[in-house]
């Protein structure tokens, strides 16, 4: 079983924690990649559970069957493991200054520890900076404070993974890719993707259509029927619905999916997905927090198998193509970095050198494309 | 047997007009008690909860003025227009565009000391923004283009024209993250703390004296006069001798750089960053604040400050539990029955005399 | 006919309707009877309690009290809809068409006998088919936008008769049309009234009510007055009846000579004016404006008196020719310059033109002042002193609403005419230009607004009358200039004036021997 382990645990790792779950935490894929930038800060006090106050805020709705259904997954959990804190949720917050306006809602509420489940950068943090005893945890974050820190998934050693099998499910060795806007998120997750791909196929290319927004799925299901024009018969994507899926079971090619189980829409063309799992993490912040050992600071990428994971594979996928695919993913949980040199931008400059690795840090600010890919500019 | 029909009356008061307004508010208001409580909630302690949290928590009625403010710009910018009896759908663009203006002089113009930056940001958003509108607007008026149309599909590419900016040449390098440009080296400056505005920026202050700029030049010059009048009959403006394309041009691009500078407002006091999300529809929201003011620039600013208690309120009900699908039905009941009260103002309950011999009416 | 028989159970019975507005009693016990084969015409000032009245029987209003019985069966008339099942179909003064339509499509728009399939050409055989059946000639494909006034009001009759309509209630028809369509229209009233159906005539023209009408109720101050046989009646017995006790302000002279040496206020040197297809609405006119003079024009509609009427006041600009103002030629000619130099201009079109309905008293009254002192004071504009002027204007035009805060749409007919002219003429320092001013004006209004012309005349200042009634130009006017498609016809004293004289220069065949029928809708 592989468990939640943050790279750099300002809080659960930081003392002995009150819930026997946590103990096993560090236990088996711990990633101890990135150092704490400053030094640490003091815990914020202790909190009696029935007096807690935790607060989720969400970019998208609960009910998105994607992303904001997995943190509210997570809040779930969290709830049962702490059924006498008090928990507040809103969704849908816009990245705007109405942002600000909930975040502030939440202090005023009392809230002890505030998750953020997407980067609103400034807009949270002015609120961060103006309350001092709420742990602020933004997701995709990259700001840290004496109160705050962020948390992320180690999203592109799956799609990595994911690639491996896509090199095999297309016949053509053109892959697609279906994403929201040119971020760092889509760069490493189509980066690692076309990677995975030429492990297996170093002839395989990715064309990457982006729709400028994370839940669309009319534009999504443009985008794919785009990317099946261009005779690409594997289709990758990060955004929030089923759509492209949905598009590529009509069109009989593959297709593989972000956040959650989506075969259902689609099974015969159903690769897998990159699975979230936050429930962990929610529980072990939470009980740092209320035990008075949680302190700002903290950056944690949670890594595959503790956080985030492939599906199990879809019917369609041949035994010896998934044999391959958890070859190297069991190669990952190892503690192997697939994203690995020599590795070219699609300019054909070379990027990471041969031997070297790119580490979590560099993907997670991932800004250009790798070679194969199109549709992706440097920035 | 009485019987009941209703009648339209050609003219009613301001006096009643505002009374049906309210009336309908609260009426909506407790509809909208009424759902909560169908949702298991209490609606009367989420009630004083909205008002608490939105008027007297901790942060003053800084929120309160932070979101009013967008909304009254937008609704200043659509009020123009409207009294020349032409719709600006497209203030939401403007506001857009207002803010890429102020940001570029901001991220790429001259290093000057904070007050004459923000002013030549203001000047550029002003700028922008009425270019903005100067296409719609020429459109209109040389080959009579519906101002509907145009000034709302150009929303779309103001929109789409940000999220190029902010992530393509304007990204932020330094955190490299989501689609927003750098910090603003300048900010507009905040008011000061006793005055119970929290970390209200002095934006506002731009807000009120442009409303009462607006309402002292609507109701005490020339061109206000010729204004309503292009707006009520334009042939009766041609009439009287007014320019009135002049005058119509000059109260579209007015209204595009009202719009732009409540842009820069935000870019430069509350956000900091452009950014895709820097207006959360506020050019529609400007509409309706605008038309619930009956287009007066003192009327906006007090709709729009109600605006913003109704759009925060929908904010503090999510943090108590109700759900944002929910929250967001409340909020629209609450603004469709301030439209339709206004309306429904001409109209009155008239009683039908019964029939003298109702065994042979047909 | 057995007109006795009819009478003894009339087709409508209007018993003691009461009818009040914010306690103003609009109609009070007014008791009303219409026979089945008679025209029978409504006559009263402006604010008398016609349209109230007719308002109640069409379903618009329901009453205070009383009660309406059609062919001897009380009726609840509570909507419109409920009025065209009784048989009773009005036809209002503005017309309710749709003008981007063809005439068979607003003939067959809401009405349940319209065919679900109903293509272009099937709904023009059954609007022929209709036309052919009332004798009402029209042109099924015809927009409406491009036919004329009279065309459009047969269209108007048409689609109420069609619904099945036994009463027919009508408006002021004729304020729009020439007179040959007036003689059409009359034809087909008749037509009507022999197949026992009964018409109800609301008029201000009481020679026309004299010649159609069979009997007469006169309304005064919300009361029925009167109800009399049209034979018998005169205009003048007619009148005292509709003015009551008020008397006519005395008769100014017309015809004077006036002297060739005064002095030429406007004059348009070979004026030519083209519309955006290239055909000449004004061709070549020469015309003088003399100080102190009434100059009438005459003409049938439409052959040019609206862009007579702008060019005089400077809101169109003549293709070719000069128009000089007090001898000075204006090179560029703009409303704003005429009426600076003290021109007022009363036009054709009220509520389109000259008034904004939505706005206030106040502010339509101070239309053409609000640019000079007082009312504005360098740029500014003081709302003090427009909302003095305003009432004193409202004052001087003696409206019978005079809260300047009221909108302008709340006055009737009759008084925005009254504000527009009373404002014009304390503009007019020079010369008025009136466009079919006395229309939709009851008789006191019509006399009030003579004497305020003559008044301004006495005072040195020009007015052109621009009027399709002969009658009008004979009395009033001292010089008739007769355009006929865009040409001045002749200028005549009119002390020299016949009505036939004007009538061939009008029909255009003192110019022309065999004067082409311009409108194919006014061949029936």
């Amino acid at each position: 079983m592989t468990i939640v382990t943050p790279l750099v645990g300002p809080g659960p790792n930081a003392g002995p924690t009150r819930r026997g779950l946590l103990a096993a935490a560090s236990a088996t894929t711990a990633l101890a990649l990135l150092p704490r930038r400053a030094s640490a800060a003091a815990p914020l006090g202790p909190v009696a559970e029935a007096e807690a106050v935790i607060a989720f805020g969400h970019i998208g709705p609960i009910s998105d069957g994607g992303w904001t259904a997995t943190h509210h997954h997570g809040m779930l959990a969290a709830k049962r493991a702490f059924p006498k804190a008090k928990f507040l949720e809103v969704e849908s917050i816009p990245v705007s200054a109405d942002a600000t306006r909930t975040f502030r809602q939440f202090v005023e509420n009392g809230a002890n520890l505030v998750f953020v489940t997407s980067e609103y950068g400034d807009l949270l943090s002015s609120v961060a900076d103006d309350a001092a005893d709420v742990g602020f945890l933004e997701c995709n974050g990259h700001r840290t404070s004496d109160n705050q820190g962020w948390y992320y998934i180690q999203h592109w050693r799956v799609s990595y993974i994911i690639g491996v099998a896509a090199a095999r499910m297309s016949k053509s060795g053109k892959l697609g890719f279906v994403g929201s806007f040119p971020v760092p998120a889509v760069y490493s997750c189509a980066n690692a993707f076309l990677l995975g791909a030429r492990s297996i196929r170093p002839d395989a290319t990715a064309q990457v259509i982006l729709i400028n927004s994370w839940f669309d799925p009319q534009a999504a299901s443009q985008a794919a029927n785009a990317l099946i024009q261009n005779g690409i018969d594997m289709i990758y994507t990060n955004l929030d619905d089923a759509s492209c899926l949905q598009v590529a079971a009509k069109a009989g090619i593959k297709c593989a999916t972000w956040n959650t189980d989506m075969r259902a829409s689609g099974p015969e063309a159903y690769v897998t997905s990159l699975l979230l799992d936050w429930d962990r993490f929610y529980v072990a912040q939470i009980a740092a927090r209320l035990s008075g050992s949680w302190s700002g600071g903290g950056r944690t990428i949670l890594p595959v198998g503790g956080g985030v994971d492939r599906d199990a594979w879809g019917a369609s996928v041949p035994a010896e193509t998934a044999a391959l695919a958890d070859a190297v993913r069991r190669r990952i949980l190892g503690g192997w970095n697939p994203i690995q040199g020599e590795i070219k931008d699609a300019d054909g400059k070379v990027r990471v050198a041969k031997g070297a690795a790119m580490d979590e840090m560099a993907c997670y600010g991932w800004n250009w494309p790798v070679e194969g890919v199109s549709g992706l500019r440097s920035a | 047997m009485r019987t009941y029909t209703v009648q339209r009356v050609p003219s009613v008061s301001g006096r009643v007009r505002t009374g049906a307004t309210l009336l309908s508010c609260l009426a909506s208001v407790l509809a909208a008690g009424l759902l909560l409580a169908l949702l298991g909630l209490h609606p009367a302690a989420l009630g004083l909860q909205v008002l608490h949290q939105s008027l007297a928590n901790r942060y003053g009625l800084e929120d309160l003025a932070l979101l009013a403010a967008p909304l009254a710009m937008c609704g200043l910018s659509v009020s123009l227009m409207l009294r020349v009896g032409l719709w600006n759908i497209g203030a939401d663009g403007q506001f857009f565009v207002g803010a890429a203006g102020a940001a570029w002089i901001g991220l790429y113009g001259p290093s000057w000391s904070t007050l004459p930056m923000l002013a030549l940001m203001g000047a550029a958003s002003m700028t922008a923004g009425a270019a903005w509108i100067a296409v719609p607007a020429l459109a209109r008026l040389i080959l009579g283009t519906s101002e509907i149309i145009t000034t709302l599909l150009l929303n779309f590419v103001a929109r789409l024209g940000i999220d190029w900016l902010v992530t393509g040449p304007w990204r932020d390098r330094a955190s490299s993250v989501t689609a927003q440009s750098p910090r603003l080296p300048v900010a507009i400056p905040k008011l000061p703390r006793d005055w119970h505005l929290g970390g209200m920026h002095w934006g506002l202050a731009v807000v009120l004296a442009l409303a009462c700029v607006l309402a002292l030049a609507f109701r005490f010059t020339r061109w206000g006069y010729e204004l309503r009048i292009c707006g009520a009959n334009r042939n009766a403006a041609s009439y009287a001798g007014m320019a009135v394309n002049r005058r119509l041009l000059e109260a579209m691009l007015l209204a595009g750089a009202v719009a732009g500078l409540g842009g820069m407002l935000e870019l430069a006091g509350t956000v900091h960053r452009l950014q895709s999300g820097l207006s959360n529809g506020y050019g529609y929201v400007g509409i309706i604040v605008a038309v619930l003011a009956a287009s007066s620039p003192l009327g906006v600013v007090v709709t729009g400050v109600l605006m913003a208690l109704v759009l925060n309120a929908g904010t503090v009900l999510q943090t108590q539990g109700v759900p944002s699908s929910a929250a967001v039905a409340l909020v629209g009941l609450i603004l469709l029955s301030a439209a339709v009260g206004e309306r429904l103002a001409n109209y009155r309950l008239q009683r039908i005399p019964p029939a003298p011999r109702p065994g042979q009416a047909a | 006919m057995a007109r006795t028989e009819l009478l003894i159970r009339p087709l409508v019975q209007l018993s003691g309707i009461t009818k009040s507005f914010y306690g103003v009693r609009a109609n009070q016990s007014v008791d009303f009877s219409l026979a089945g084969g008679e025209i029978h015409a409504l006559l009263g000032e402006n604010g008398a309690g016609k349209s109230t009245l007719m308002n109640v029987l069409t379903g618009l209003y329901q009453p205070d009290s009383g009660c309406i019985a059609i062919e001897g069966h009380a009726r609840r008339i509570d909507s419109p809809a409920a009025a065209i099942e009784a048989g009773i179909g009005m036809v209002h003064q503005h017309f309710k068409l749709v003008s981007a339509f063809t005439v068979a499509e607003n003939i067959h728009l809401g009405w349940n006998e319209t065919p679900f399939r109903a293509p272009a050409a099937l709904l023009e055989a059954r609007t022929a088919a209709l036309s052919r059946r009332f004798g009402l000639a029209v042109r099924p494909s015809a927009r409406v936008g491009e036919i004329s006034a009279g065309e459009q009001q047969r269209v108007e009759i048409l689609r109420v008769l069609a619904r099945g309509a036994r009463i027919l209630i009508l408006d002021e028809p004729t304020a729009v049309l020439t007179p040959p369509e007036v003689a059409i229209l009359f034809a087909a009233l008749r037509a009507f009234r022999a197949q026992g159906n009964a018409v109800i005539l609301i008029s201000h023209k009481l020679g026309e009510v004299l010649e159609i009408a069979d009997r007469v109720t006169v309304m005064r101050a919300g009361r029925s007055i009167e109800t009399c046989a049209a034979q018998g009646a005169s205009r003048a017995s007619l009148a005292r009846l509709i003015m009551g006790d008020t008397s006519l302000p005395p008769m100014q002279e017309s015809g004077r000579a006036v002297a060739d040496d005064a002095a030429v206020r406007i004059e348009l040197r070979g004026v030519t004016v083209r519309d955006h297809r290239g055909i000449a609405l004004l061709d070549n006119v020469d015309l003088q404006v003399r100080a102190g003079e009434v100059l009438g024009v005459a003409g049938v509609a439409g052959n040019g008196q609206r862009a007579l009427s702008e060019i005089l006041t400077g809101n169109l600009r003549p293709d070719s020719g000069t128009v000089l103002l007090d001898g000075q030629a204006v090179a560029h000619p703009t409303p704003r310059r005429f009426a600076r130099h003290g021109i007022g201009h009363i036009p054709e079109d009220r509520l389109r033109t000259a008034l904004a309905a939505d706005l206030s008293l106040a502010e339509n009254a101070v239309l053409r002042e609000y640019d000079r002192s007082p009312v504005a004071r360098g740029p500014l504009f003081v709302p003090g002193r427009a909302r003095a002027l305003a009432v004193r204007i409202i004052d001087d035009a003696q409206l019978d609403r005079r809260d300047p805060s009221l909108p302008a749409r709340n006055l009737s007919g009759g008084n925005q005419q009254r504000l527009v002219a009373q404002r014009e003429a304390r503009i007019a320092d020079r010369v008025l230009v009136a466009a079919y001013p006395t229309r939709g004006l009851d008789i006191g209004a019509v006399a009030s607004l003579h004497a305020a012309m003559h008044r301004l005349c006495a005072r040195g200042i020009g007015v052109v009358l621009i009027s399709e009634e002969i009658e009008e130009l004979l009395d009033h006017a001292d010089r008739i200039a007769v355009l006929f498609a865009g040409r001045i016809a002749g200028i005549l004293p009119a002390s020299d004036a016949e009505s036939e004289r004007l009538g061939l220069l009008m029909s255009g065949q003192a110019l022309v021997p065999d004067a082409p029928d311009r409108d194919p809708g006014r061949a029936a």
